[in-house]
């Protein structure tokens, strides 16, 4: 595969612009100072309320990331033609994974040297208290956690979070990587060289991103168990990826950059996938609900039943109306899904309750002695900081890459397909 | 209007983009019961005819909603209503394990109105069709393209429509006989 063009011109993007590098600037600035005020908020604020706050705003950029990086392999491996055009943004949104990394660990190494009860995952420290049955007692004296220990130490925690985000960062960088390199040399081998890594990138990142969501959320609660957890952060992260790529592409089209490229036909596709992914989401979180409300056995009800406590409440028939029905009568109809103002609207009301849905899954997992959620819902200042910090971050590295590159995969052998595409 | 007999004229075209300006030339004057026979599908060619939206969707949803309600209701009957009886200490009606059942009925019956209702609105079955008397609209499934007008559309008149369909560029305009 020869190379060609000059290395100055970085992929010979012309993209590159002083506003653009500016705003990366900026994003970088706003992004390293909210980072820092939520680290400042764990070591003097409420220590545990700002650590499973910045894991809500940490795991709500990750799942856009992921949903896209799942995206992008499903293209390759279906070599779908339609949807050529919208990877190229997709693929520099997975520039987020080493940093999210980065902040992830810092969570961590402070769970781990938090004093007692301070940390996210209670289990890190067998001084920490859990509540049995109805009684306090410390992660030392709990039967639960003895059995679960050789999954659940902070050394093989570790080991597996880094290998998740080996898995992650390792072939989303493979890819764009490829994806880049057929912009210069045109060479159809990078295509094949795409797909087979989706292959098994597909399959390890299924199994990276279900044990994600168990080891990082459910593990908050690690009594508590449930086979359907890893699916629902599947599913809730491809409703926010493709509600992220419809908000990007229509962004770009605003820009100038996509005009005449990104046209109804994709919008109206993307549009009917975000009405799957509805379907998909509000099947996996009532099937997870049906199954633990039938069984009706106490190790698993407290979980929702500590949900319907207080704000909670509120919170979870929120989450049914706004985040399936509103969603999912609003996507049946075509004209919503063709008309620009409306799929940013709808794209904006799904990314806000997906992040009502991580707060619903991880806030309330802080247990008060008599076993019910120590926190009500509620959105602290700290949030609002974490949510900017790595959102900040993420839009640093996107445009760092994006500034260097073609808006588009021009060279693509699916790209004609892609800017022809119809309805 | 022509003699009884007379099911419509038809005309023929050679190449995709002859019978597509063609039929947006016949949409500008106006006609409604015509039709344009092409051998694969022509992109562009339901705005070329002033076709709106398919209605299907909406038998879709019919077909939907009777799942749904159906299955909720007919599972309140048999549980609650009919016969009445504790299963699992569960209620006698919740539309927690109705759902199941309701939510496969909703695809089971949206699946069956969206086939009618293609059926219905494509007025299928339909095993004859009077242009097929003519040999020559077997190349319709080839090379050629047809645009057909018929004679129950009110603007149709044997003469002005044929004069019409020669002037937009048909060739070997027949008088289809119904």
């Amino acid at each position: 595969m020869s190379t060609s063009g000059s290395t100055e011109n970085r992929g010979g993007g012309a993209a590159v612009t002083p506003a653009g590098e500016g705003f990366a600037a900026k994003a970088l600035v706003v992004g390293g100072a909210g980072l820092l005020l939520t680290l400042l908020g764990l070591l003097t604020g409420d220590s545990p309320r700002v650590g499973l706050g910045a894991l809500v705003g940490l795991t709500f950029w990750l799942s856009i990331g992921l949903g896209m990086w799942f995206l992008i392999m499903l293209f390759h491996l279906f070599d779908a033609g339609w949807g050529t055009v919208t990877r190229r943004p997709m693929e520099h949104a997975t520039t987020m994974f080493p940093w999210i990394a980065g902040i992830f660990f810092i969570l961590v190494i402070y769970s781990l040297l938090a004093g007692t009860d301070q940390g996210l995952w209670k289990w890190m420290n067998t001084e920490n208290t859990v509540v049995i049955a109805g009684e306090t007692a410390t992660v030392e004296d709990d039967v639960l956690y003895h059995h679960k220990s050789a999954y659940l130490n902070n050394t093989f925690f570790i080991l597996r979070s880094l290998l998740y985000f080996g898995i992650f960062i390792g072939v989303a960088t493979v890819l764009r990587r490829a994806s880049f390199s057929q912009d210069r040399d045109g060479d159809g081998a990078w295509t094949t060289v795409c797909r087979k890594w989706s292959a098994a990138g597909v399959i390890l990142g299924a199994l990276a991103a279900t044990f994600v969501a168990l080891d990082w959320i459910m593990t908050l609660e690690f009594h508590w168990f449930s086979t359907m957890f890893g699916v629902w952060f599947f599913s809730a992260s491809m409703r926010a990826a493709l509600a992220g790529t419809i908000l990007l592409c229509l962004l770009l089209v605003h820009l100038g950059v996509f005009r005449g490229i990104f046209k109804q036909a994709h919008l109206y596709e993307l549009g009917r996938l975000s009405l799957a992914f509805t379907v998909f989401w509000a099947y996996i979180s009532f099937s997870q609900y049906f199954l633990i409300w039938n069984a009706n056995i106490p190790e698993v009800t407290y979980w929702y039943v500590n949900r319907e406590h207080e704000h909670w409440w509120w919170v979870g028939l929120a989450l049914l109306f706004g985040h399936f029905f509103v969603p999912f009568l609003f996507l049946l109809f075509y004209q919503n899904k063709i008309r620009p103002g409306r799929m940013i609207f709808i794209s904006a009301w799904i990314l806000g309750f997906h992040l009502l849905d991580l707060y619903f899954n991880i806030l309330p997992s802080k247990q008060a002695a008599s076993g019910l959620p120590y926190y009500n819902f509620g959105i602290a200042f700290w949030d609002v900081a974490a949510f900017v910090g790595v959102g900040g971050i993420c839009v640093w590295a996107f445009l760092n890459s994006y500034l260097g590159q073609k808006p588009i995969p021009v060279r693509d052998p699916r790209i004609l397909e892609s800017l022809h595409h119809h309805e | 209007m022509s003699d009884e007999n007379t099911y419509g004229l038809m005309a023929s075209f050679d190449t995709p983009g002859e019978v597509m300006h063609a039929a947006e030339k016949v949409r500008d004057e106006g006609f409604k019961h015509w039709d344009v026979i092409t051998p694969f599908p022509v992109h562009g060619m339901n705005e070329a005819m002033g076709i709106s939206r398919s209605r299907v969707p909406v038998f879709t949803l019919l077909g939907g909603a009777a799942g749904f309600f159906g299955g909720m209701l007919m599972i309140w009957y048999m549980n609650a209503y009919d016969y009445p009886i504790v299963v699992g200490g569960k209620p006698m009606f919740s539309p927690m394990y109705a759902f199941p059942v309701s939510y496969e009925l909703t695809i089971l019956l949206a699946a069956f109105g969206a086939i009618i209702g293609m059926f219905i609105l494509n007025r299928l079955p339909m095993h004859y069709h009077p242009a097929m008397k003519h040999d020559a609209v077997d190349r319709a499934s080839n090379d050629r393209f047809y645009i057909i007008i018929e004679s129950s559309d009110p603007r149709f008149d044997e003469k002005t429509t044929t004069a019409l369909m020669e002037k937009i560029g048909g060739s070997d305009v027949t008088r289809i006989e119904d």
